[in-house]
């Protein structure tokens, strides 16, 4: 799951975004970043496919290279599995770079994923697990999801030492080989690797923020993720005792279900504004005009004015941000065309504001269908993810960054939709912040999961070094 | 298909309250030395476990011909048919002909089919395909649906040829292998080999005429003269999708469940014909002052009366019976948990009034769910709507004499269209008529097991078969 900037419309400071002043990588540099970077794209680390681990030590190899050493790198091989993504044997890579001296402070977790979604190649204009360079961009699966991010965090570690950078705290890294699927490498991280990771501070992860650039080149704005909306799966079923269908029965298990399908689309749950969605439509009103722009701000001056909220939600480009939101996904039902169906279900998939608890939805689904005759029961047991509180050194490093590459980039808060190996880690305390320094033209280049993903060529450099502006700034104190 | 009738027709009406005798109770009248050829051909027949695709049918036909063939009909008579049912399953038909030697009538046709529907040992008490007998029960998959009418129809040949009897037109006998699927050897039956079963009319054994409620009144003997006609649609709704963060205001699940929402609350106009007609003269008569038999009257008095026909339509006995409905039975849709889906499908099954069009049925519910919803036939399976078959004077009085004999001196017998299709369907849309008389009964709803658990009929019912059968073909072909 990776999320860049979603919105065009950011643009009020709009200047030319200068590159002349910002950094730039040496040219043994920039080798270093392609040839990583080309032989990770290259790498298919699709569910499945047992290459994670391949790449795992490739680039824990590249570490061991670049100086770190030996028992500081951590393959660790793991396995990741469920009914409905299939079996792999994967693996998760963990590498901590030790402050030069003592220090009272916790280490700083950088965090990234190294699988992929699958890509079919003839579903594809080139080869998705070979880099293909064209049009002044790479191509391939991951390329923006994210061996960039895997890549710059890599590079950017290696040439800051190189450079002679002494961490005054402990940078540590870990990058999970089932984000796209199951998650586990990122709860072990929480968990029983929590000792290994030397229970981090925060995280920042490359699997979050990142800028756009309008089509026209103006800038669109750079998004630092605070929180993610939880990830909950539902079932409804519905059983009846059935029957021939030439005798119809007054109750049937498919229009049982119909009817709760009918309520749910009339329902909706009830607006919330937090901490990172403030600052977010705050962001927007600023630059909004029009009726969207009134009802953000009406919703801003009064969190109950559900009408102005229920506008928002209606938007295309702000679906999802307001509150809870339940849709069915599939449906199954009966078990002959002649026969009256035993039973018929739903797959009903939601995304829950930060906070509110999984177990609590489901109540609220129960109370909206008011039906006994519809069981509601959970698909998993995932908790409430919870929004990270704005770190103002992580919000600074964070916009000093961006605005080095970029003068003048807006930079805001922002709450995804989807869920990530954040959260894990968030429940369990640590705070995490998607800061990927990344950037794309928007909307073109919006081709994550999809069809010829691609990154623009200098936005792979430029990731590299705003990783290293943004560690010298949070670990070089 | 086999049906008795639905029971709770009973204790309101039945005024008869003499205390009854249990009818499994009843000595049956076929002698014993044939009871004992009965019992062992049923053994073998239930002991095949003809399931489509399980090529088994095969065995089925080779064991009745052998009977026809010792008996005496020659081998030039018996006609295995082979042919491919739903596709990779190859199962076969089998016609018999016997021959009279000096016909004075156009030939009779007595119908049935080998297959059966598919059965689990592990859903089952005991194993389906083991025959026992228990209880005053033969059990087993089969019993009723319906090795009974194969057995009982050849053992009733066999019986009266080695009487003597000589049929004065000839009696054919056509067995098929796939009436639980597809019927495809019913319509090969009637088109492609005509030659072979052409008749005046048709007796279909898939179909047990009699039965008692659970209070041992007796039901009625119901005469199947009509069939609705089976059609499938497929209701489909489109949408481009998209990730299930981001719901759209359109959705293909949505879409469906609205028009899944009109569908149940729709509903057809209602028709009389002269089997359902027949039908509810006697459940008036049944029902008396009721409110469902007043409602009864009304609507055969003023087939206009919609609101009388309504009132007939909920009645749980009477469902199906005033009017074409239509189901939802099954439900897919979407690709992936986290994903807004792209399509969604319902299949809903149709029983159809005899005489409608297929196509009349799509355009009225395609008008009902709107343009955002797809309705479309099940490309595998176009119905053929069936005229009603006139309810023949000889053949009423054909099987009013025999049940009465041999079942029950008590029992009504009278016309009804049934709700579902089976083998007759395809012999009646090519012009045969055919009507489903069965003699066996079942205790309803005890032994409506039919396609379900634990299947099975009474001895006597299984043995009396015989003699019922040797008296309709006595009566109709003597």
């Amino acid at each position: 799951m990776h999320h860049l900037l979603a919105t065009a419309a950011l643009l009020a400071l709009a200047s030319n975004a200068s590159l002349a002043a910002a950094p730039q990588l040496t040219p043994p540099q920039r080798d270093a970043t392609h040839a990583m970077f080309e032989h990770i794209v290259d790498t298919p680390t699709v569910i499945g496919r047992h290459n994670v681990p391949a790449m795992a030590q490739y680039v824990a190899d590249q570490f061991k290279a670049g100086g770190f050493p030996a028992a500081d790198i951590h393959v660790m091989p793991y396995h990741t599995g469920s009914a409905t993504t299939g079996d792999d044997d994967t693996a998760a890579l963990i590498v901590r770079w030790r402050a030069a001296g003592p220090t009272a402070k916790k280490p700083i977790l950088l965090m990234g994923h190294m699988d992929v979604v699958e890509a079919k190649v003839e579903d594809s204009t080139t080869d998705p697990f070979k880099m293909t360079e064209r049009d002044g961009y790479y191509y391939g699966r991951g390329t923006i999801d994210m061996k960039d991010g895997v890549t710059a965090i890599t590079q950017a570690m290696i040439n800051l030492r190189q450079a002679g950078f002494k961490p005054k705290r402990d940078i540590v890294v870990l990058f999970t080989g089932d984000e796209e699927t199951n998650g586990i490498g990122a709860r072990k991280g929480a968990t029983e690797w929590l000792d290994l990771l030397g229970h981090p501070e925060y995280g920042l992860n490359a699997d979050g923020g990142g800028c756009g650039l309008n089509v026209d080149g103006s800038l669109a704005g750079c998004g630092m993720q605070t929180a993610e909306k939880t990830f909950a799966g539902y079932t409804f079923t519905v059983r009846n005792r059935g029957g021939h269908s030439s005798k119809p029965r007054k109750d049937n298990a498919i229009y049982s279900l119909a009817h709760a399908l009918d309520k749910l689309e009339a329902y909706r749950f009830t607006p919330k504004l937090n901490e990172t969605t403030r600052a977010y439509f705050a962001a927007k009103a600023a630059m909004e005009k029009g009726p969207l722009g009134d009802a953000e701000r009406r919703w801003l001056a009064n969190p109950n004015d559900g009408n102005a909220a229920d506008f928002i939600e209606a938007s295309e480009s702000e679906v999802g941000l307001t509150r809870t939101r339940c849709v069915p996904t599939r449906l199954f039902g009966g078990h002959a065309d002649n026969a009256l169906p035993q039973l018929a279900t739903a797959m009903v998939n939601c995304r829950i504001f930060p906070g509110e608890d999984p177990n609590a939805v489901k109540a609220e689904l129960e109370k909206l269908v008011n039906d006994p005759t519809v069981v509601v029961t959970r698909n998993d047991d995932f908790v409430a993810s919870l929004a990270s509180p704005l770190r103002p050194d992580v919000v600074s490093a964070f916009t000093r960054a961006v605005q080095t590459l970029h003068p003048g980039m807006p930079v805001f808060p922002e709450m995804s939709t989807g869920a990530s190996d954040a959260r894990p880690f968030r429940v369990a305390g640590i705070p995490v912040y998607g800061t990927n320094g990344a950037w794309v033209q928007v909307p073109t280049d919006y081709r994550a999961h999809g069809k010829d993903e691609r990154i623009p060529i200098p936005s792979l450099y430029d990731n590299v070094v705003h990783w290293q502006l943004m560690l010298r700034d949070l670990a070089g104190k | 298909m086999k049906r008795i009738l639905a029971a709770a027709l009973t204790a309101a009406l039945s005024t008869v309250t003499v205390a009854a005798v249990d009818p499994r109770t009843v000595p049956t009248k076929l002698e014993p030395a044939w009871q004992a050829k009965t019992r062992a051909l049923f053994k073998q027949a239930i002991e095949i476990p003809s399931v489509h695709n399980r090529g088994e049918t095969q065995k089925v036909a080779k064991l009745l011909a052998d009977q026809f063939r010792s008996a005496g009909i020659p081998d030039a008579d018996i006609h295995f048919m082979p042919y491919e049912a739903l596709p990779g399953d190859n199962t076969e038909a089998l016609i018999v002909r016997w021959r009279s030697p000096r016909a004075t009538k156009k030939p009779m046709l007595i119908l049935g089919h080998m297959d059966v529907v598919e059965a689990k040992r592990g859903d089952w008490k005991f194993d389906p395909f083991v025959f026992r007998e228990e209880g005053g029960y033969f059990l087993g998959r089969g019993t009723f649906d319906m090795k009974n009418g194969d057995v009982a129809t050849t053992m009733a040949a066999i019986k009266l040829m080695s009487e003597g009897f000589r049929p004065n037109r000839d009696v054919i006998f056509f067995y098929s292998g796939d009436e639980e699927t597809r019927g495809v050897g019913a319509t090969l039956g009637s088109t492609k080999w005509r030659n072979l079963t052409d008749a005046e009319f048709g007796l279909n054994a898939d179909g047990g005429c009699p039965s008692y409620d659970e209070k041992f009144q007796p039901l009625g003997c119901q005469i199947s003269i009509a069939e609705k006609t089976f059609q499938t649609y497929f209701f489909t709704t489109h949408n481009p999708g998209g990730h299930s963060s981001r719901p759209r205001p359109d959705n293909a699940i949505y879409d469906l469940a609205d028009a899944l929402e009109k569908l149940r609350t729709h509903r057809f106009q209602p028709m009389l014909n002269p089997a359902n007609r027949g039908y509810f003269e006697h459940r008036a008569k049944e029902e008396g002052n009721s409110p469902l038999g007043q409602a009864m009257r009304a609507w055969l008095a003023n087939p206009n009366d919609g609101a009388a026909a309504d009132i007939v339509e909920a009645s749980p006995i009477d469902v199906g019976l005033t009017r074409t409905r239509c189901v939802a039975t099954m439900l897919s849709g979407g690709h992936a948990d986290n994903a807004l889906p792209q399509s969604a499908t319902a299949t809903v099954n149709c029983r159809i009034m005899p005489g409608v069009e297929p196509k009349v049925v799509q355009a009225e519910l395609q008008q009902l769910v709107g343009a955002k919803v797809e309705v479309k036939p099940d490309p595998n399976y176009i119905g053929v709507p069936t005229p009603a078959s006139p309810l023949r004077s000889d053949v009423q009085a054909a099987v009013t004499n025999a049940v009465h004999a041999v079942v029950d001196p008590r029992m009504d017998v009278f016309p009804v269209m049934a709700a579902g299709a089976s083998d007759g369907s395809f012999f009646r849309a090519q012009g045969i008529p055919v009507y489903d008389v069965d003699g066996s009964w079942g205790i309803s709803p005890l032994d409506d097991r039919s396609h379900g658990l634990d299947e099975r009929i009474p001895v006597r019912a299984m043995y009396d078969d015989v003699v019922y059968w040797e008296m309709i073909i006595k009566s109709l072909a003597g």
